[in-house]
């Protein structure tokens, strides 16, 4: 990582290993007429091992990536592509080079998870290179954390020009005096914050936020009887638990009602 | 021999056709957060939930404008800023196929207009985000709505404004001079 408070004549930098004209000719022709199973070999350089289990998950029975002939082989003299997980820690720098070195060329380099495409949570830790890219050439990014094993197979399709990208680089400037409306008008502010605070209280942040939206939306439907509205949602869910809190948020809903 | 076939094919065939069908996906599936450039208000909640600091938040140079930028390379996917938003702007979808050949790609970003200062000129928020909570405090009502027209001002401006009030309500007590 690079140090901002350090000067930069004084810190060392990795210098990432680049292609020479030759291999990068080969490994197009490879790509263009690969017609056999493509060998794969893992570098775990300092990743959590969540990577690992989904790559295991990939060549397993339910999405079996050996149909394709991608097998995952002990030693990286058979292999065609290089996997590395994880971000690179400094001490996993030289194994992963080592590993790159003892790939016969041609080969692909794929950077596998959030931390080996950009180094994920690690990008700013004192001891990582961030991902695989400033010590190596890399061919393909698969981000994930981590990626699920049909995002594995995909990646793979990409890497061997199977498959294209659907995902592109995007800039966009957003037009002038372009208005965005309240959520949930109808309902007053205070009222849904209330709301929205009691449900992640009952069933923490993420599930919470959902069951309050939904529970909101049931009112919002109803213009002339919400407290009617809540009871049929209470009534129809068969979730014992999200009944729980909606019946909650009811009763918090009975709170708020003035008598005229 | 045949009892072991005839089970064979009861069980069925557990692998999925993944590439060459769609995939079931189950609900709740976290995959690309899907960025609604025309519903988000530019409040940054999501780049200060981000725990990854895969969603950025820049102002360029001459603070004309803010730019919202997210990296899918560095996202780990865990919705925290689905669940921050207040506006519903971003959402989590089932979108799995992120694997680019160039790491460019993994990037996607907006810039939205900053909304300069009615005394000072200075730019201080995004215009979006001010038009927001002036229907906020509409909204809301009471004390808070007599304020609305603060909004137009820059931090240090309202600051003054304040400190000018404070004094004109201050002196017929006999307090600040």
């Amino acid at each position: 990582m690079r140090e901002n408070d350090f000067p930069e004549r004084l810190q060392w930098r990795p210098d990432p290993i680049t292609l020479d004209e030759k291999v990068a000719e080969a490994k197009k022709k490879l790509l263009e007429s690969i017609k056999r199973s493509v060998y794969v070999y893992r570098v775990d350089c300092g990743g959590c091992n969540g990577c690992e289990i989904e790559i295991f998950s990939t060549i397993t029975a339910v999405f079996d990536a050996e149909r394709f002939g991608i097998k995952v082989v002990p030693s990286p003299r058979h292999a065609d592509v290089l996997l590395y997980t994880g971000a690179m820690t400094r001490s996993m720098r030289e194994p992963a080079i080592r590993a790159y070195n003892a790939a016969p060329d041609p080969k692909i380099v794929m950077s596998y998870g959030a931390c080996g495409c950009t180094g994920g949570i690690f990008h700013d830790n004192y001891c990582v290179w961030g991902g695989t890219d400033p010590i190596l050439p890399v061919d393909v990014y698969v981000p994930g954390c981590p990626p699920s094993p049909p995002a594995t197979i995909y990646g793979f399709a990409t890497a061997l020009g199977i498959l294209d990208q659907k995902l592109h680089a995007s800039h966009h400037v957003a037009p002038a005096d372009e208005q965005v409306m309240l959520p949930f008008p109808m309902i007053p502010y205070k009222v849904r914050t209330a709301f929205e605070r009691e449900a992640r209280r009952m069933s923490g942040y993420y599930y919470g936020k959902q069951i309050v939206d939904e529970f909101m939306l049931a009112l919002m439907k109803d213009r002339t009887d919400a407290l009617g509205a809540a009871d049929r949602l209470i009534s129809e869910e068969t979730d014992t638990r999200k009944r729980a809190v909606f019946m909650d948020l009811k009763a918090l809903l009975m709170s708020k009602v003035v008598q005229e | 021999m045949f009892k072991l076939f005839r089970e064979i094919g009861k069980a069925g065939d557990a692998t999925v056709g993944y590439p060459f069908e769609p995939l079931d996906l189950p609900d709740g599936f976290r995959g690309k957060p899907e960025h609604n450039e025309k519903l988000c208000i530019v409040c940054g909640a999501c780049a200060i939930a981000c725990p990854a600091n895969a969603i950025t938040m820049e102002l360029d140079d001459e603070q004309a404008y803010q730019t919202w930028d997210i990296s899918y390379g560095r996202c780990i996917f865990c919705g925290r800023c689905q669940e921050v938003c207040p506006v519903f702007a971003i959402k989590l979808t089932k979108d799995f196929e992120l694997a680019v050949l160039n790491k460019a790609d993994l990037s996607e970003s907006c810039a939205y207009e900053t909304a300069k200062c009615k005394r000072c000129g200075k730019p201080y928020a995004v215009a979006k985000e001010v038009e927001y909570a002036r229907k906020v405090l509409t909204s809301v009502g009471g004390p808070a709505a007599a304020d609305v027209e603060m909004l137009d001002l820059c931090l240090a401006c309202r600051r003054k404004a304040d400190a000018l009030t404070f004094q004109e309500q201050a002196r017929p007590k006999g307090g600040a001079r």
